[in-house]
């Protein structure tokens, strides 16, 4: 398994559009926290300033892993590499389960990453200007490694999606899509005919609430919500991953 | 060894593959020759498990592809040039086939010195011609030294001497001892390989022999004499019923010993000053037990007036 994992990790790293689309999510958050801990009147800051905005901007960079999660499969069919792929490696459930780790490993690592290089220069630079106070609270750290979880789930939901479509423009479509325009649309039309209380039921938007910082606005806590999220996540991994097993290559 | 047996595979209602059995000896290579759409390719994905079938076994020294732990060990194949990722280096695209099976890195650069791309092993695939990106196919097959090696048209895109090499390297392999199956349209030069053949139509198998028996068997024979006697020898046998067709200088005579015409030839008093016995090409003994399953016919008049009008 080591092998493949290597073998995957490689693949990921010597592509350029992959690169470019890892330097984007690291980047944007960076540069929106700093940009705004720079620029902000001082005397508005209050201790969950950085966090708020690193936390916004960091949902950014989940969208972005999710699409890297989109690629790194989408690519193999649309280039015919997934052919040599279950060629090196005819036991496709190992295949997949590789390339969702290294997936994981990347998103959830670079994730931390962001947080710790934006967190720290964000305070360092509110410092820095004069801000007074606590420039950190309580919650924080619970939110930070939500938002953690969170990249990893994406960049998996990213790869099921690929897998299904099997068509890079579609599966960015679908997963773009999906939180910013389709829960919102089924949500409105299911609480019409159900009950207003059917958005709590709509996986993005709850998995997406487990990046506030107050635990009791979450209808299902901060990590009930990454749960209900991740849940959703493993069924459709585990359906890309039946159809992902029996399809001709 | 490869033993394919029963293999099916179908598209819905369309049956691809129909209940083809054959093996692929040690020491030999092996022909697959078909019209287009026969099947060749559907039944290499199926062997390799890359396409699911209906039923059938192909088995690799008495296993199946998916049992095999580090299959790049085991079998090379290569089903189309064009599945490399074109922003990737050459390099890096045998790189990661190497990993995925656990092989040294040191691999990598002697199979691209092998197959002659060590100089642009760092230029990306997108940027190789076909010839080239053909080359780094067959250097994927041989990473892991495999004891059986399987090509699908792997002489498209080379120039005569890239052509020249896949046959003396495939000739190589199987001198080695290794199974060598091999499919390509340009029959030419499936004749100067190949050991046996195997042939199929609409997928199911039409036959599999060697190539000699194949061409003794499906090929056609005739004579060719040359005589300053020509006109004389060619009254008599046609006197005797035989069917001949006559050129400027020799005549041709089907459907005869060459002994018969030198026994006539001898009875009349006729020079000869050759007698010899032609047989027809690898393609024609191909096109005469094929022509029951071609599917696509092209028409040279229709194609002639297409264009022009």
């Amino acid at each position: 398994m080591i092998a493949l994992i290597r073998s995957e990790w490689l693949k990921l790293r010597t592509v350029r559009s992959n690169i470019t689309m890892t330097c984007f999510a690291v980047i944007l958050p960076l540069a929106i926290t700093l940009l705004t801990t720079a620029f902000i009147d001082v005397y508005s800051v209050d201790d969950a300033t950085v966090s708020v905005v690193l936390l916004g901007s960091g949902s950014l960079s989940v969208l972005l892993f999710g699409i890297i999660g989109v690629l790194a499969i989408t690519q193999e069919y649309s280039q015919g590499t997934i052919r040599l792929t279950l060629a090196a490696n005819p036991r496709r459930i190992r295949a997949y389960v590789a390339k969702g780790i290294v997936l994981a490993i990347l998103s959830g690592g670079l994730t931390a990453f962001i947080i710790l290089v934006g967190n720290t220069a964000g305070e360092a630079i509110l410092d820095s200007r004069g801000a007074v106070g606590k420039l950190s609270n309580g919650d924080m750290g619970q939110a930070y490694l939500a938002l953690i979880a969170m990249s990893v789930l994406v960049s998996l939901l990213g790869m099921a999606i690929g897998t299904l479509t099997r068509n890079p423009p579609s599966a960015v479509t679908v997963l773009v899509l999906w939180p910013l325009l389709l829960e919102s649309l089924i949500g409105s039309l299911l609480s019409v005919a159900i009950s207003e209380s059917i958005f709590k039921w709509m996986p993005f938007q709850t998995g997406l609430n487990s990046l506030r910082l107050e635990d009791y606005e979450m209808d299902f806590g901060r990590w009930g919500s990454v749960g209900y999220f991740g849940l959703w996540i493993l069924a459709i991994s585990l359906f890309a991953l039946a159809r992902f097993k029996r399809h001709d290559a | 060894m490869i033993s394919v047996e029963g293999l099916t595979k179908k598209y819905g209602s369309t049956i691809a593959v129909d209940s083809l059995s054959f093996t692929v000896k040690p020491g030999s290579v092996t022909g697959f020759l078909g019209p287009n759409g026969s099947g060749k390719s559907t039944t290499m994905r199926c062997m390799i498990g890359l396409d699911s079938v209906q039923s059938g076994t192909a088995l690799f020294d008495g296993k199946s592809y998916r049992e095999l732990k580090k299959p790049l060990h085991e079998v090379g194949t290569l089903l189309d040039a064009g599945n490399a990722h074109s922003g990737r280096t050459a390099r890096n695209h045998l790189r990661w086939l190497a990993m995925s099976n656990a092989m040294s890195p040191k691999r990598v650069d002697e199979v691209l010195e092998l197959v002659g791309l060590m100089d642009v092993a760092k230029k990306r695939v997108g940027q190789f011609s076909l010839g080239m990106k053909q080359r780094l196919g067959i250097a994927a097959v041989m990473l892991g030294d495999p004891k059986v090696v399987i090509l699908d048209e792997p002489a498209n895109g080379l120039d005569p001497e890239g052509i020249r090499w896949i046959r003396e390297m495939l000739k190589h392999l199987a001198s080695q001892g290794r199974s060598v199956l091999v499919s390509s349209h340009l029959l030419s030069e499936m004749a100067l390989m190949a050991d046996d053949l195997i042939v199929i139509g609409k997928g199911r198998l039409i036959t599999e022999c060697t190539v000699s028996d194949f061409i003794d068997q499906y090929a056609k024979k005739w004579v060719v004499v040359k005589s300053p006697q020509l006109t004389s020898l060619v009254s008599l046998a046609q006197e005797q019923g035989m069917h001949v067709s006559m050129g400027s200088d020799l005549a041709e005579f089907h459907g005869v010993e060459a002994a018969m015409i030198g026994e006539l030839a001898a009875k009349n008093n006729v020079v000869l000053h050759e007698l010899s016995i032609q047989t027809g090409s690898l393609e024609d003994a191909f096109l005469e037990v094929t022509a029951d399953a071609v599917q696509y016919h092209g028409h040279a008049d229709t194609q002639s007036k297409g264009v022009g009008s």
